[in-house]
Order: C-alpha cells, then structure tokens, then sequence
C-alpha cells in the first residue's frame, strides 16, 4: 500500500471517531471506567505494600557472638555479614556500648550493675537489617555456618506474622484487580462488539468492493486507539486529582503510621510517568485491539 | 465486443453443473445448473423468492462456495481461487444492490471514490474520475450530500456509479429496482441497458416481470434451483 492510502485510511479512522461519536463515547466510558477501576485498584495495592514495607524495614536481626573473639575475627565476620546478599546493613554493636545501655534503661538496678564492678557479662554483636524477610530463615541459617557465632536473635513471629499479611494482601489485592480486569475486558469486549456490529454492513460493503482485510482493519485500529488514547488521558487526569485530593486527607493518618515504623504513601510525582505510560499506552492498546478483534466476525465475506 | 480465437466471444461468467446444498438446513439451494453468460451480455434473471437467484449471485460473489461443479467468472476459476485472492477478484466487479448499501457516513463522491481509494488509485486519478462517473448518472449537484438526504431513485444511481466507477468488466445488479418507484425502476434498467452499450457484461436479478418484458433481451429464469427458461425474447420496447 502507499503512503497515500494509509494516510488516507488514518485520517478515515480519526474522522470515524466524530462520525460515529455515539458509539465512540460509549467506547471511550467503558474504557475510561475500566482503567480507573484497574489503575485505582493497582495504586491501592502498591501503597498498602508501600505502608508495610515501612514495617518490614525496621525489623532488626541481632548476631552475638562468642566472648572473647579477637578484633581480626570481628572485623572479618563484618565483613562477610556486609558482603550477604539479603543483608543491607550490618553495624557492629559491642558489649560496651550494650551494657551502658542496659544500664541506662534499667537505673532502678543500678546498685546490681556496680555489684559486678568491671565484669561485661555480655557479649559483640552485629545487628543487621534485611532486604527481604521472606528470606530471613535462609539468611540466618548461612549466619550459623560461620565462625564466633555465640546465638542469633529474630523477630520470627513478627516476620511471619508479615509475611502472613503480605500473602493475605497479595491475594486479596490480586482478585479484585483481576476481577476488575475481567469486568473490564467483558464490557470493553461488548461494547466494542455492538460499535463494530452497528457497522457490520459497512464492512460487509468494504468487503464487496474488494477491500483486503488490513485495509478494512487500519481505520478500526486507528479509531480503537484514538478513542483508547483518550480515555487513558481522562484517566490519568481524574485518577491525579482523585490520587491528590486523597493523599491530602490522608495525610495525617499517614504521618501517624509512620510514627509506629509504618511506611508513607507514594506520592504521585514519585509515580507520574509509569502511572501515564500505563494509562495512555494501555488505553490505546486496548482500544485498539479490541475493535480489530471484533471486526474479524464481520470481515469473512 | 470481445473475440475468442475462433470467433466466439469470451465468456464472463460460466455455471458448470453447479449445486449448493445449504449444510445447516440442508436446502438445495441450485440443484445442476450450467449457465453462460458472455462478455457484453446483458442478461436478467428472473425467478420467484427462494429460488436460488440469490445463491447464484452469492456464488458468483465467490460469498459461498458451490457444493459440486465449477463456476468461473471473468477468468477466475472461483473453486481454485485462494481467500486472499477475493479481493483482487471483486475488484474487477461491480456490484448493485436491492438496499444500495451505502456507506451512510460517507457523502456520494465519498462513496464512489472509496472503490478508487481500495486499489489505490492515484489521488489525481481519483479527483478526475469520480466527478465524470457522478456525472454519467446525473447526481452531480448532489455530490457533497450523504445518503439519507437522497432518494431512492438517487441512492441507486449513487450504487451504479459505485459499481461503474472502477471500469468493470462484470456489473451484477441484484434487485435494483426492488426499493424505488416503478417510473424510477425505468431509468436505472436504461441506465444500465446504457452501461451495456459501452461494453460491460449486464446481470440483472429481478422479479419485476413487467420490467423484463418491457426490455427484452436473454432472460434466464430459476425455479427451485433449476434453469428452467434461457431464452432472447423480443421487448416491448422494441416494437
């Protein structure tokens, strides 16, 4: 085909757009209101894991390790703790620094504490933070294979308390995003159906004067996108202004999450461009494609 | 009018032996039929409803394939022909249907260079020969207008020149006249009697016996999906 003629057959779909504009609006609600349930129903999930993941962050893995490990030991199980590939922190917390401590958050037993005079009944240890806590059990069965190692401290139930209601919020999340995609896929699917049924006899025209399938196809496609494009436009509008207007209500909930080690909600300049690009692409895809499927029922005469 | 090495003339669209049986109900819907139609005939078909005239039409469209036999129409042997290969094919026919078929967002030049733009006409081509074809059929004033703001009589014209505008070799016109008023009916018959003359190959289906008789020419008529009548027959018109 020349340049002419799919030049031709876009301007065809752009026009198709305001010529057939009732059924391009109908098109342009449904794909509208399926993105806002999927995308809202995407945010949603990311900052419920965002608020955990701040919890996660804070848990704290302890190593003791045996009395009386030289400086050369110590400084090499740092290292190896560092080099971990779960392990994101590793900071060494001595027996001195522990006792000073101890004894400052028990000062009602002071007269205990100067009844031991020099004697550290503690011991070094390294405190750890880690990337992942689904991960934990393997981490720390590679920390008890090492040298020095007296006994290690986890928070195991808090961590799988964790991960209990990061699978439980996965799943939950999971559904009702996939149901919203079915949802959407089956009123997108219908009512492209009914816009290219309404132009069955078009196509059936286009078919009688010898017009080859792609060129039957090329202005559906491009329609299906326009209006696709501009529903994900719409979209990402509405879901900014939804998106802003809430994070401010939230606001001070949040701040008060965070005082408990529960992380923030994203803000939406940190996730403008990927919340664009999947609206504006996915919309237009999604059009597109759903109004050349369609058309194959109608294009075999 | 074309000759064939020995003299006979090409033939446009050859029936051999061909029958159709509907699989889903089971109808045989042509039942044998052998028929030829040469290039710069104009020949009507007549038969009563559900005799197999629009089968015919829908075989020789290469819509539906035919159960037995072969039909070959302007050289393509349509039993052999390959899907891809439709299109091509129904290029170099010109279709006129009983319900225009329009395109109704679409204005008439729209409509008529559309066929143009399916070939990929050249744009300047286009721009000289759409306008003369809406001429041969006398809507030029009515180019800009869209389908619904034309007549019956004027949506068909609208068709033929659709049908006339990529030179075809083969013009089927199934019930032309079936939705305008019989003084109408008249012109589009003269219209295409016109068409003929210029040596385009003619095939009518109507059921308008007073038409026909008017006109005269090779009648073919179906019943039950058999050729029962394939006679020239003088018109009134004529004497």
């Amino acid at each position: 085909m020349k340049f002419s003629g799919i030049k031709y057959l876009v301007e065809q779909g752009i026009d198709n757009v305001w010529k057939n504009r009732m059924m391009a609006f109908a098109s342009f609600c449904v794909l509208l209101v399926s993105l806002l349930l999927v995308g809202l129903s995407v945010l949603a999930y990311y900052n419920v894991n965002s608020i955990i993941g701040g919890i996660e962050s804070k848990n704290e893995v302890i190593v003791y390790l045996e009395d009386g490990t030289n400086d050369a030991a110590l400084e090499e199980i740092g290292k190896k703790l560092e080099a971990m590939a779960n392990v994101t922190e590793a900071s060494f917390y001595s027996k001195e620094e522990a006792f000073e401590s101890l004894k400052s958050s028990m000062a009602e037993y002071e007269v205990l504490f100067e009844s031991l005079g020099d004697d550290n009944p503690l011991v070094d240890a390294y405190r750890l933070k880690v990337r992942d806590i689904g991960e934990i059990s393997n981490t720390i069965a590679q920390i008890e294979q090492m040298e020095h190692i007296y006994s290690i401290r986890a928070p195991y139930d808090f961590v799988n308390i964790l991960l209990q209601l990061r699978t439980i919020l996965t799943w939950v999340m999971g559904a009702i995003i996939f149901a919203m995609i079915i949802v959407s896929m089956v009123i997108i699917s219908n009512t492209t159906k009914a816009s290219v049924f309404a132009r069955r006899e078009e196509i059936q025209i286009m078919k009688y004067v010898g017009a080859t399938n792609a060129f039957i196809r090329l202005p559906f496609f491009v329609e299906g996108m326009v209006t696709g494009f501009l529903a994900g436009c719409s979209a990402l509008v509405i879901t900014w202004l939804l998106y802003d207007a809430l994070v401010g209500i939230l606001q001070d909930q949040v701040a008060l999450l965070s005082i408990i080690g529960m992380g923030s909600i994203i803000q939406f300049s940190e996730i403008y461009i990927k919340v664009t690009l999947a609206y504006v692409l996915g919309g237009a895809l999604i059009g597109a494609l759903g109004s050349v499927i369609c058309t194959r029922r109608h294009i075999n005469v | 009018m074309k000759k064939g090495k020995e003299g006979a003339r090409l033939s446009m669209v050859e029936l051999k032996n061909v029958s159709v049986t509907y699989a889903s109900s089971g109808v045989d819907a042509l039942n044998n039929v052998s028929l030829k139609i040469n290039d710069g005939d104009f020949a009507f078909v007549v038969g009563s409803s559900g005799a197999g005239k629009s089968t015919m039409i829908k075989l020789i469209l290469k819509e539906i394939d035919a159960t037995s036999g072969s039909v070959i129409v302007n050289g393509y042997n349509l039993d052999k022909l390959k899907r891809r290969k439709i299109p091509e094919f129904r290029r170099t026919i010109g279709f006129v249907f009983q319900d225009f078929r329009l395109i109704p967002s679409m204005t008439v030049y729209e409509n008529v260079a559309f066929v143009l733009r399916v070939i990929d006409a050249p744009r300047k081509y286009i721009r000289k020969r759409v306008p003369y074809v809406i001429s041969l059929v006398g809507l030029q004033a009515k180019a800009n207008s869209y389908p619904n703001e034309l007549s019956g009589g004027e949506k068909q014209r609208v068709a033929i020149a659709r049908a006339l505008v990529n030179d075809p070799k083969l013009i089927i016109a199934d019930e032309p006249t079936g939705n305008i008023d019989p003084e109408l009916s008249y012109e589009i018959v003269e219209l295409l009697k016109g068409i003929n003359e210029c040596g385009t190959t003619i095939l009518m289906v109507t059921h308008e016996h007073d038409l026909v008789r008017h006109f005269g020419g090779r009648i073919i008529n179906i019943t039950q999906g058999e050729v029962v009548f394939d006679e020239v027959i003088g018109g009134a018109n004529e004497v």
